[in-house]
């Protein structure tokens, strides 16, 4: 028959140093990871300054720079310059989170290219990266990070 | 500050969690982990309140679900009645302040340097862009769950069919609060773990002595917090599932596990893992489980045992895949193909890039030391079935999944094993309490 086999006495006096070590060992390296070289106490630009994913945080910080610019019910769209279509597919779902009330539309989705109809309408264009050579519009505001565009209004023939 | 002001209306489902939290039969838990209890059992329970109150057509209003969860926390209480051997607070060893002390220092330390590492923008993780963040701004905004945006092509990466409970909370803190905070979202990650530290020394002190509760706690907290800077898991749904499935594993560890009260609240909390993330249920199935196993004179009666234990997380997930087949937006959990069609021969990659992945974080360390420590503690007592057991199944599922994908699943696990692997290491840490005394052994 079954049986617990196990109830539980005091252990002996020395018994919590091993786990003690343990805790001890992870928790200094915890600490020694800290990004103490990149100011740790400078208050970072993004969320992802100083995190394995870094090298998003422009286009975070961008995104994040157009939510006064962009009005809701607005269409948006998020380009990389040059493109790139995996940041592209990250942007974007950076602008669905960031910009709530507007309509974000895949430059890119999962890495891959979207048939440029998709996001050919959207009534603003951000561009994280380098300003391009043809402007997409009007533009709005210049960053570090990139640039953000009023698109031109589309002619009837160019549909 | 907004970010402040969002992480503190997380407070206010802890409210829901008093009735039950505070019933006598956890009179022998301090009052720091009685709160903590309240808290993650509040949780639980405002978020199935959430997804109730949608099948229901009732719009979210924080007041309402608020009351609405604490009156079904209340009618719990009502169901159980007070063991007969009440508990009393575990007497004060005399001996082990030193011991006491470095514990509560290196807890302390650990969770200073999650804070530290997320106020930085050094620990968070993409996801929290991706889906958890979105899902739970719109719902905020709808007060709902918004069937259409779920709906929405556009948002397929969104993975509709997650379970509810960690956008539900940032729902109902962005209510509260009256917006999204990304930054407050992160904080979850020492939040909660400063819970577990305050909460779990006071669980396991029933069974191995104050001293080693309190340095198997450090243990816990200090393995989640070096894994979880390294994996980047602020503002996803990693510590959540932490916290709930750390807190139930404590319960059915105690003294207490054969108390329905007990085994009431880690039901609770094994549901409130299973509707954190997908790898919760597996989580929760195999403790529900491996208790029988493991602990086979307090799962006794079984029947109404295994009811304490699974029917709140039946009810949770019911819940959830009513509402999903009602609006035909999901019937079930998605996979990557049909549930036995596996790639075996992908078994070596799968392998090779899941230890790189565990290198990669603190090369291996959080596991490792865990493991080294339970090895130290050998004999372990019965109960070793249980947190060993679990981290088998998880382990088992995990590469199961793994398997499933017709590519090369080799980027997929370079960014998911770390993560998924890390309840492995709360196990680990815990199993590490259960050596038999010295006078027990052969």
């Amino acid at each position: 028959m079954l049986k617990d086999d196990d109830r539980f006495q005091p252990s002996t006096p020395n018994s919590p140093l091993f786990p003690l070590i343990g805790a001890a060992l992870l928790a200094a390296l915890a600490l020694a990871g800290l990004p103490w070289k990149e100011g740790l106490f400078r208050r970072p630009r993004t969320l992802f300054d100083r995190s394995a994913a870094r090298a998003v945080a422009p286009g975070y910080a961008l995104v994040a720079a157009a939510v006064p610019l962009i009005p809701a019910g607005a269409t948006v769209v998020v380009r990389t310059e040059p493109r790139d279509p995996e940041a592209e597919t990250f942007y974007h779902r950076f602008a669905d989170a960031l910009l709530p009330g507007r309509r974000a539309l895949p430059a890119s989705f999962y890495g891959r290219f979207a048939p440029p109809e998709v996001s050919r309408d959207a009534q603003y264009v951000l561009i994280v990266g380098a300003r391009p050579i043809e402007p997409p519009g009007r533009l709005l505001l210049e960053t570090p990070d990139g640039t953000i565009w009023q698109a031109s209004p589309r002619g009837p023939d160019s549909r | 500050m907004s970010g402040l002001l969002w992480l503190g209306s997380l407070l206010l489902v802890g409210l829901a969690g008093i009735p039950l939290a505070f019933h006598p039969a956890f009179a022998r838990f301090p009052f720091s982990t009685r709160i903590v209890l309240a808290a993650a059992s509040g949780a639980a329970l405002v978020s199935f309140v959430m997804t109730a109150a949608v099948l229901l057509a009732i719009p979210w209003s924080v007041p309402w679900l608020v009351a609405a969860a604490a009156a079904l926390g209340a009618a719990l209480r009502l169901l159980l009645r007070a063991p007969a051997r009440v508990g009393v607070p575990p007497a004060r060893e005399s001996s082990g302040r030193l011991l006491l002390l470095s514990a509560g220092v290196l807890s302390a330390a650990a969770v200073a340097a999650a804070l530290a590492a997320t106020v930085a923008g050094a620990a968070t993780s993409p996801d929290l862009l991706f889906f958890w963040g979105p899902k739970a701004q719109q719902f905020a905004f709808a007060r709902s769950f918004d069937a259409s945006f779920m709906r929405d092509e556009l948002h397929h990466h969104m993975h509709a069919y997650y379970p509810p409970l960690v956008t539900n909370l940032g729902a109902f803190a962005s209510m509260t609060a009256g917006r999204m905070s990304w930054t407050g979202a992160t904080l979850t990650f020492p939040l909660l773990l400063g819970a577990l530290a305050i909460g779990l020394p006071g669980m396991l002190s029933d069974g191995p002595g104050r001293a080693r509760a309190a340095a198997i706690a450090a243990l816990t907290i200090s393995a989640i917090a070096y894994l979880g800077i390294e994996a980047d898991i602020a503002g996803n749904g990693e510590m959540p599932l932490l916290l709930f499935e750390t807190l139930a594993i404590a319960l059915l560890l105690s003294d207490s596990a054969s108390d329905g009260p007990t085994q009431l609240l880690a039901g609770i909390f094994l549901a409130g893992a299973a509707s954190a993330k997908v790898e919760g249920l597996p989580f929760a199935i195999s403790a529900a489980g491996l208790f029988f196993a493991a602990r086979p004179s307090a799962a006794r009666p079984f029947g109404p045992t295994a009811a304490r234990l699974l029917f709140p997380m039946v009810a949770m997930l019911a819940a959830w895949f009513a509402f999903g087949a009602t609006r035909r937006i999901f019937f079930g959990y998605s996979g990557y193909g049909r549930f036995l069609d596996l790639y075996p021969d992908h078994l070596r990659a799968v392998l090779s890039a899941v230890s790189r992945s565990l290198w990669t974080t603190g090369h291996t360390l959080p596991w490792l030391v865990p493991l080294v420590c339970v090895l130290l503690a050998l004999p372990l007592s019965r109960r070793w079935i249980l947190p060993v057991g679990i981290a088998a199944v998880l382990t088992a599922f995990f590469l199961f999944t793994y398997l499933h994908r017709a590519e090369d699943p080799s980027l997929w696990i370079s960014w998911s094993a770390s993560r998924i692997f890390s309840p492995v290491a709360m196990l680990l840490a815990v199993a590490a309490s259960l050596g038999k005394p010295a006078a027990a052994r052969p």
